[in-house]
């Protein structure tokens, strides 16, 4: 069975959610409990890293869509960074990136919530 | 020729050279419009200019533009490629906007669009050589426009393909998930992030059928407005996808409550669920290959949903057998475990439930050294509900024995207790009698059951005196008894409407000219032989159809 793994750090008022290894239907259950704490932590600003992430599924992909809204409408957002080519493909191929911010490195996307005016 | 001439014809073709090497260094479509654009303004010392392609259907579409106002561009003519020269509508947009030439761009695969230039500041109007020059420039651009096209489309196949190919993987990938869960939640939660994912969809839900009932396995639209929208709508509706322009009259409201598309899910074509999206966050419709990629989830997904629905059917069904089993038990410790012995008669038994309990009752009880009650009953109904009543009829009998009544008032009490504690409608056929070993005198009181059979020297006697049956009404005519000298050789049988209607293949009853010619026949075995006779003969009448009614069978053999 292909892992996964979903690790949550604070940055600051930030949390950083640190991917690992496959992210499928199988696994998606796993990141969504991640989401889940933070929807009972009241922590709506997150950053996704994707710097361990060898592969995704549109499954995966589900999983940012079903809480996309919770954090924004509660003046947070999901955005993500340090994602590998073919991991970025499947996202630019399924349209996110019109609808999320991608970044190449953790802190530019972490600095993006302090102070959401630069870019 | 005059030097200027020489000058004039050295810039342009170099002018000519780096344009070339410029505009095919890109295979950006943007880009080289933009340049050619550029080329002809350096040259021509004009503002103005436009570029517009023919699109897939043939008609002019702007792709670039320089020194025009987008209102300007809004009124570019609709023109279409066969005839647009001759079309007013060219010459009008032309002359109200102060241009001054047109020029074809042709590629070796014919006509590609236009390009549209303005006034020349220096007001010298456009001359052979400038023409021929222009002329020049949109060759050399025609070309790098194909290339940049060719690129573009060739782009917009491969992410199709690359689209597609995801698509096929997800499938692939929820395909493996499914078949490996049994849980309808998480089948469910599997469907749903695929669908979001790859649609890019916040509102969705997912809706089986069952029975009548709509049932939501998952749903982020307003349940009680989408409900009611389905509700409106048959079951039979949904046997197409529908997509927003086509929820029209009864799917209206189901439109309104924010969906945009249904697709149903389905097993051997019959509408098991359904998939119900909202908008898409990219604003785009749906696509057919998006359709497909929806159907084709949605037909593995109601698949495992419908296995794990019927595994846990089957789980309960077991856990109800296992009860029923237990039941069963519970029941056979209520028919007598031993057959007391006398020294002027035999007795011997037989009891075999359809269902896994059944109504048939029959017991044997001795009440002191000389005197033996049997019993025979048969309960309304059949399964659960008949064998509880059963129960009870024992329960009473029991306690009545110790009384020491006389049978007949023994039968007025039986019924009062029993009409007492049924509900409407259940009822027990039910005989009893007592035999005494010393003077061989049998009393009975038959409540409505099939008469026992006398059998003495070759002739029947039916032992019919009693009452009507127990626990329709209390006892209003009190029961009768009657009184019988038992014969040497005397056999009585005791049964159950089970063995009289026991069914062949055929739907023929065993009947009761059969049950006595039988034991006619035979009334010279004992009691054992004489029983293993009668259920031999059921059980070789009925071979091979199902047992309907349970089988309840007694033999008094008189020694």
């Amino acid at each position: 069975m292909a892992e996964f793994n979903a690790n949550l750090r604070g940055v600051g008022s930030v949390s950083v959610i640190d991917v690992k290894g496959y992210l499928d239907a199988h696994t998606a259950p796993e990141l969504e409990n991640v989401f889940n704490r933070l929807v009972d932590l009241k922590q709506y600003q997150v950053v996704v890293n994707f710097d361990d992430l060898k592969y995704i599924s549109s499954a995966g992909l589900g999983v940012f869509m079903a809480y996309v809204e919770t954090m924004r409408e509660n003046q947070g957002d999901i955005k993500f960074s340090n994602m590998k080519e073919n991991v970025y493909n499947i996202f630019d191929l399924l349209g996110f990136p019109i609808l999320y911010e991608f970044f190449k490195e953790e802190n530019e996307a972490v600095k993006k919530f302090s102070d959401p005016a630069k870019s | 020729m005059k030097p200027t001439d020489n000058n004039a014809a050295l810039r342009n073709y170099s002018a000519l050279v780096d344009f070339s090497n410029l505009i095919n260094s890109s295979l950006d479509i943007n880009f080289t419009l933009n340049n050619i654009l550029l080329t002809c303004f350096g040259k021509f010392h004009t503002t103005k200019g436009l570029i517009a392609l023919l699109n897939n259907e043939r008609i002019f579409e702007v792709q670039a533009y320089k020194g025009f106002s987008e209102q300007v561009l809004l009124s570019f003519p609709l023109l279409k490629a066969d005839d647009y020269d001759s079309n007013e509508k060219l010459a009008d947009f032309i002359t109200s906007n102060k241009l001054q030439v047109y020029q074809e761009i042709k590629s070796s695969e014919g006509l590609k669009g236009l390009i549209i230039l303005g006034a020349r500041l220096t007001s010298k109007s456009y001359d052979d050589s400038d023409i021929s020059f222009l002329r020049t420039i949109v060759n050399v651009g025609a070309t790098a426009i194909e290339n940049c096209l060719a690129v573009d489309k060739l782009k917009n196949v491969n992410r199709n393909l690359d689209s597609k190919v995801n698509q096929l993987s997800s499938l692939f990938d929820l395909g493996k998930e499914f078949s490996g869960v049994l849980q309808i939640e998480q089948i469910c939660k599997l469907l749903v992030y695929s669908l979001i994912g790859q649609m890019l969809v916040s509102k969705y839900a997912v809706v089986s059928f069952s029975g009548g009932a709509i049932i939501f396995l998952e749903n982020r639209f307003d349940e009680i407005q989408i409900r009611a929208a389905l509700k409106v709508c048959s079951k039979d509706c949904f046997q197409k996808v529908y997509n927003r322009n086509e929820l029209t009259d009864e799917l209206k409201s189901i439109a309104e409550a924010g969906v945009d598309l249904i697709v149903p899910m389905q097993i051997k074509n019959e509408t098991k669920g359904l998939i119900l999206l909202g908008k898409r966050k990219n604003e785009l419709a749906y696509s057919k290959s998006d359709i497909e990629f929806v159907s084709s989830v949605g037909s593995l997904a109601i698949i495992s949903i419908e296995n794990a629905r019927l595994f846990k059917e089957t789980l309960e069904k077991q856990r109800l057998e296992k009860d029923l089993e237990t039941a069963r038990n519970i029941q056979n410790n209520l028919l007598p475990k031993f057959i007391p012995t006398f020294s002027n008669f035999e007795i011997a038994a037989f009891n075999k439930s359809a269902k896994m309990v059944g109504g048939d009752y029959y017991d044997i009880i001795k009440l002191d050294e000389d005197q033996v009650l049997i019993a025979i009953a048969d309960v309304s109904g059949k399964g659960v509900p008949a064998a509880l009543l059963m129960a009870n009829i024992q329960a009473f009998l029991k306690s009545i024995c110790k009384m020491k009544l006389p049978l007949a008032e023994a039968t007025n009490l039986l019924n009062d207790l029993v009409a007492e504690n049924t509900s409407m409608g259940s009822f027990i056929t039910f005989f009893w009698g007592i035999i005494n070993n010393e003077n061989m005198e049998l009393t009975f009181v038959n409540a409505g059951h099939n008469p026992p059979l006398l059998i003495r020297n070759n002739r029947i006697t039916k032992l019919k005196k009693g009452g009507m049956i127990l626990g329709v009404m209390p006892t209003v005519v009190p029961y009768l008894s009657d009184t019988i000298k038992l014969e040497s050789g005397d056999a009585v049988v005791l049964f159950t409407d089970g063995i009289t209607e026991a069914m062949n293949v055929k739907w023929e009853e065993y009947s009761d000219d059969k049950l006595e010619y039988l034991t006619l026949q035979n009334s010279a075995m004992d009691s054992i032989q004489l029983l293993d006779e009668i259920k031999t003969s059921v059980e070789l009448f009925t071979i091979g159809a199902e047992q309907s009614d349970d089988i309840t069978c007694m033999i008094v053999k008189v020694i």
